[in-house]
Parts: C-alpha cells; structure tokens; sequence
C-alpha cells in the first residue's frame, strides 16, 4: 500500500496550481487546443439532465397523498417558496419561486459535484458559469424594475435616495457603483471563489499528504494527518456548497424585492 | 404544488422575521462602494492637480460618510 502510493507520489505535481482546473479534452480525445467537450461540460449536461428528469418523474402523476419522491421534489420547491420566495418578496413572492427553486436547485447540484467522489470538481469553480448566473439574475431584476415603476423611472427610484438636494451629489455614485456594478460582480466572484477555494484547499492536503509522504520517510505519518484533514474538508464544503447555493437564491430574491419595493 | 396557497404566515414552521441577508449584505455593499467611488474620484483629482494621494483620502472619508448616511435612510428603520 505505502510502496504504491509511493510510486503515485513521484507523478504527483504539488503544490497545486490554477492548471489543475483545466482539465484535459475529452473529446476530440486527448487535443490541446481545441475542447469541444470536457468533464465540466459532461458534469453540466448530467446536471441539467438530472434535474430535468426528476422534476418531470416526480411531478408527472402528482398524488393527494404523495409518494416518496414527489414528496422530496415538493420539499424542494416548497422550501424555497416558503422560505425564500414568499418571505422575502410576499404574494408575489409565488410568481419568483419556478425561477428561484430552478436557480437553488441547479446551483446545489453544480457544487455539490466538487465533493462527489472521481467528479470531485465543480463546474462553478470556472467563473464562467457563476458569471452567466449573475447576469440572469441581474438582467432580470433589473427588467423587472423597469416594468413595475415603469421604464426610466426604476433608475430615479434606484439612483435617488431620499435625502436633501445639496447631499445627492455626494450619494448618487455611490448608489449606481453599488447597485448596478457591484451587485452581479459580488454574486459571480462570491460563488465562484468559495467553489474555487474549496478545490483548491482539498487538492492541497490530498496531494500535500503525497508529497510529504515522497519528500521524507519521517513525514509519512503527517500524510496521513493530511489525508484526515481532506476528509474533515470535504465535510466543511459539503456546508460551503448549501450555503452558497442558498446565499446565491436569496441574494437574487433580495434584488428583486429592492426592484420591486415601492417609495418609503 | 404550484397551485397550493402558501400559508398565511409568511414561514410555515415559526415565527421567525424573514431573513436578513440581503440587507446585511446591501450595508456592506454601501460601505465599500462609498469608500471606493469616492476614493477613486480622489484619486483622479489628485493625479489632475498633482497631489500626492491627499484628495484620495478625503474622498474615501467622504464616501465612505455618503455610505453611513444611505444606510440610515434606506435600511434604518
């Protein structure tokens, strides 16, 4: 077992590097510079594949009394209805919940693939993905602003705090640069570096542990300390992972209701 | 589940306030943003007039004042 991980260790590469998040093409098999298909795009399609099919499985037949999975799928969307949606935005929090339970569902089941084991990656952790998120949600409430005070009035009801005149000078910027530019960065980066960190930091003690273990003969029982740590990690991000997916709905509902409050 | 009315008080299971993360969210959000929009304001006054960074500190001492007083007037209650 040690004379095998030994020969493991010689090829690994430590310490990590943003490299490793750039995995190889799966198709065309093996190229370097074309990557039509990669285990990210593979580990996005069974996502949305997964989710697809479970909500139409569970929901084809809906029961009074119901089964066991319609009852998890009910949950589900009946958690963030309840608790997100309609708390935080009232009745018409209801008209939000189809968008935001597909938005905690699909993020969930994005991060929950950096600790499932040989996935052991989150496509969120490629900016890319939080990035396209952040701008749904972003485009939407904003549109959705527009609609309810009606066209550029949103911005005057956004921009203009209520204060006297001589200070609105003073608190315009800083209301544009917080709303409209801070917003959909802080969404993107807030997801994707807790993804990319959670990553990173189990590469570091996974191979940390190998290459203790292939630096020093006396070393090897802290590669062990190393590996345990990897496990209690992997617990912690499985908490990262609901808690981003969490924070991310309620963030975009807390938008919403910031386009949709009336004057106070 | 789409056509059930929710229930009447907000989270079924207690009565807890509803959460109250986006606005802590939006506090902080105020604050930097206030620091940073007036700093770098600061900052460009200070490369026009050819100061040494003394307009980028009392910006971001304005500012992050503008950031205090918006999060009085629209999350204080």
């Amino acid at each position: 077992m040690i004379g095998q991980s030994i020969v493991l260790a010689a090829e690994v590469p430590f310490p990590p590097s943003v490299e490793d998040f750039y995995l190889p093409s799966i198709l065309p098999w093996g190229e370097h510079n074309s990557y039509w298909f990669t285990k990210i795009t593979a580990l996005l399609w069974i996502t949305v594949a997964a989710i697809i099919i479970f909500f139409l499985a569970t929901y084809r037949k809906p029961q009074l009394v119901p089964t066991k999975k319609q009852w998890i799928a009910e949950s589900i969307y009946g958690f963030v209805r309840n608790n997100i949606a309609v708390d935080m935005l009232g009745k018409r929090g209801i008209n939000f919940a189809p968008y935001l339970t597909t938005l905690f569902v699909f993020i969930l089941l994005m991060n929950f693939w950096a600790i499932v084991p040989f996935a052991q990656i989150s496509p969120n952790s490629h900016i890319a993905f939080p990035a396209i998120l952040a701008v749904i949600s972003y485009v939407m409430f904003i549109y959705i602003g527009m609609k309810h005070h009606g066209g550029l009035k949103y911005f005057k009801h956004a921009l203009i705090p209520p204060a006297p005149w001589f200070i609105l000078p003073l608190l315009i910027p800083i209301e544009f640069f917080s709303t409209f530019l801070v917003r959909p960065f802080s969404l993107a980066v807030r997801l994707f570096a807790n993804m990319f960190a959670g990553h990173m930091l189990l590469l570091v003690f996974t191979l940390g542990g190998f290459a203790m273990l292939n630096a020093n003969v006396w070393f090897a029982p802290f590669s062990v300390v190393s590996w345990v740590m990897t496990i209690a990690l992997t617990f912690l991000e499985f908490l990262v992972i609901c808690l981003q997916a969490y924070v991310f709905t309620v963030l975009t509902a807390s938008y919403v209701q910031g386009a949709l409050a009336d004057e106070h | 589940m789409t056509g059930q009315e929710p229930p009447t008080k907000p989270s079924g299971d207690d009565d807890q306030p509803p959460p109250d993360t986006g606005m802590g969210m939006t506090a902080v959000a105020y604050l930097i943003s206030g620091m940073l929009v007036w700093g770098a304001i600061g900052l460009l006054v200070d490369h026009w007039v050819g100061t040494k960074g003394i307009f980028a500190g009392i910006g971001a001492v304005v500012g992050i004042g503008g950031g205090v007083y918006l999060i009085v007037r629209r999350l204080g209650a």
